[in-house]
């Protein structure tokens, strides 16, 4: 379950404001919780790199890399091409791929993955009698953004090849309305928020699971440290994500 | 859920019905993919009536190009039209006994589920590797293990020659059927004859002429095949005519015959012979075959048509052993034990393949068994 941004905010004000340590705007607060999504989304890979080369366990909630896969599988697309010329296929806009998965061949009985090879390993492949590719095996080489598969088919459509990608997180917007009387910045999500919402397409939550609250709330922390220049804050943020951080890599 | 996913309607008679469709489409689920008529191409393996009426292909419905065995229809369909699908025969037929068998397509994607990932032997391979593998192994199970021999029935020309067959890998058998239908093997000449593979021509002095190419100038009849074309098989066989009872008579091929020294046994049979011309793709037979009906069984390589792609099913986990085996022995830093342990693995169940495969039924057993007091006249 996505991370409520306003959760966030007031968290993050309440604990910098603790002994008048400084206030983040909403502006300033928007592009540091981007910022800090993003870095926690990149991590996750990584992450779940060494959990693949670490011991597992099946013991339901304890595994780590089903947990991690549990945080960035909202950020799974598994979408048709954008378009299609010939045998080289575009790969979907909406939302644009982020990081390339797999590609499937929808022409062929049970939808079979397309094998992405190089163009030095495709020459290779198509010399011998054996390996050549067919609907049943397809290859491609994606190259400059582009997927170019073979065998190329008769009438090529769009939906021939089905990308499995992630995603970019949407970029998080903390949006309010002003207090006509107290010049207050109200939370658009409030029950009659004054309108209009700043900025007018409204509140976009954290699409990090729930339980990347903290790392959340300590990374927007630390940067907010750095904007109201105090060390202490950049400092206790550090230690505590690092902290967390030895203990989820124990 | 079971492996069979046809009804026996579909199985048996090759029919599927679709009743209460509406709209421009229907999917059939026939084991079989339907084949649409492309000229020059492929001819339709399937009609299609509806309401009992035939309909026409490309006029009336049409196979769908990028949807397998999807058929649009040119009007659409109301709930209360029955549409019959019917596969033609020669497709029902291929689909019989199909269960036997599963495709190399499925061998490749079952071993990459069951034999490949994380945390088992071979975390990761190319799925042409295992495409290499499995149809490398294919072919050498074909050779030895499978009941992959195919067979023609063909009739020999005047030439004495028929080419050999376009997935022909080696000979099993070759047979002369007589007029009762039973066949009477042909064996090959050995050591009677050959058909040599170049017939350079000579000068005066034994040296091969050359044309303006360089290349020797190569003779279009071979002298060695004229003359055993035109012998009189009776004369190495020993078979015995009414005008040869003289045994004072010692003519050189007179002695085949035993009146001296007995017959030959590997010469002594009257149903031909035959040998395969590697110099004109043929395989050549005895005169005395000339105008009759022969079967050439032979074994192919199971990978020359697509519909050859398919293994055994007591020959699966042979196959999989096989792959298993070829890409642990051919990765880097596996340790010797495990691929050790393969190749027996791989030797264990190959040999149970070919056990299974050999079709050895107890009953058959007694059967032949049951001739044991009968005496052997030598």
């Amino acid at each position: 379950m996505a991370i409520n941004v306003n959760t966030v905010y007031t968290t993050v004000l309440s604990i910098l404001n603790k002994e008048q340590r400084g206030y983040l705007t909403p502006f300033e607060f928007n592009q540091l919780a981007t910022q800090v999504q993003l870095e926690i989304f990149e991590k996750f890979f990584e992450d779940y790199n060494q959990y693949i080369r670490m011991p597992k366990t099946d013991v339901e909630f304890a595994s780590r890399m089903d947990h991690i896969r549990d945080e960035f599988q909202i950020f799974e697309e598994n979408k048709n091409a954008s378009s299609v010329s010939g045998n080289v296929y575009d790969p979907p806009t909406s939302p644009a791929i982020h990081r390339f998965g797999s590609a499937f061949f929808t022409r062929a009985k049970g939808n079979p993955e397309i094998h992405i090879v190089t163009r030095r390993d495709y020459h290779e492949q198509i010399l011998s009698p054996l390996t050549q590719p067919t609907i049943n095996n397809p290859i491609g080489i994606y190259h400059k953004d582009k997927l170019t598969v073979y065998p190329e088919v008769a009438s090529p459509a769009v939906t021939d090849v089905k990308f499995n990608y992630i995603r970019k997180p949407a970029d998080v917007v903390w949006a309010y309305g002003v207090d006509s009387t107290t010049g207050a910045f109200i939370w658009s999500g409030t029950a009659g928020a004054p309108t209009p919402f700043i900025p007018s397409t409204g509140s976009v939550d954290f699409e990090l699971d729930d339980s990347q609250q903290t790392e959340v709330i300590i990374g927007i922390l630390k940067y907010a440290g750095v904007i109201i220049r105090d060390p202490q804050i950049v400092q206790s943020a550090t230690q505590l994500s690092a902290a967390n951080e030895v203990n989820t890599k124990r | 859920m079971g492996l069979i996913t046809e009804t026996n309607a579909q199985y048996y008679s090759g029919q599927q019905v679709f009743n209460g469709i509406t709209g421009n489409d229907i999917v059939c689920t026939f084991n079989t993919d339907l084949v649409a008529t492309v000229a020059n191409v492929s001819n339709s393996n399937y009609s299609v009536t509806k309401n009992g009426v035939l309909l026409t292909e490309t006029t009336d419905y049409s196979l769908s190009i990028t949807d397998l065995n999807k058929i649009t229809f040119t009007v659409a369909l109301i709930s209360t039209d029955q549409i019959l699908v019917t596969l033609n025969q020669p497709a029902i037929n291929s689909n019989y006994g199909s269960y036997e068998y599963i495709s190399i397509l499925d061998v490749v994607n079952n071993f990459m589920f069951a034999y490949v990932g994380m945390d088992k032997l071979i975390p990761r391979c190319k799925k042409s590797d295992i495409i290499f593998h499995a149809k490398r192994g294919l072919q050498e199970f074909s050779y030895d293990t499978l009941k992959s021999v195919n067979s023609q029935e063909l009739t020999i020309p005047p030439s004495l020659s028929i080419p050999i067959p376009q997935d022909y890998v080696n000979y099993v058998r070759v047979s002369r059927i007589d007029e009762s239908g039973v066949q009477r093997i042909i064996y090959p000449v050995n050591n009677l004859t050959t058909s040599p593979k170049f017939l350079p021509i000579q000068d005066v002095n034994g040296i091969p002429i050359q044309d303006s190419f360089g290349e020797n100038n190569e003779a279009n009849q071979s002298i060695t095949e004229e003359r055993w074309n035109e012998e009189t098989q009776s004369n190495i066989t020993g078979e015995f005519e009414d005008n040869d009872t003289n045994v004072y008579d010692w003519a050189w091929w007179k002695l085949n015959f035993g009146q001296r020294y007995g017959l030959d046994p590997q010469t002594s049979q009257g149903n031909g012979w035959f040998q395969i011309n590697e110099r004109l793709g043929t395989f050549s037979f005895s005169s005395d075959l000339a105008n009759q009906v022969v079967v050439l069984e032979y074994i192919s390589d199971g990978l020359a048509y697509d519909v050859d792609s398919k293994v055994p099913k007591m020959a699966e986990d042979a196959l999989y052993a096989h792959i298993n085996y070829s890409i642990l022995s051919t990765r880097a830093n596996t340790p010797e034990y495990i691929v050790q342990r393969y190749k027996r693995d791989r030797a264990a169940k190959l040999r149970n393949a070919k056990i299974r495969l050999s079709n050895i039924k107890l009953d058959e057993i007694v059967q032949v068994f049951r001739g044991k007091s009968k005496w052997l006249k030598f």
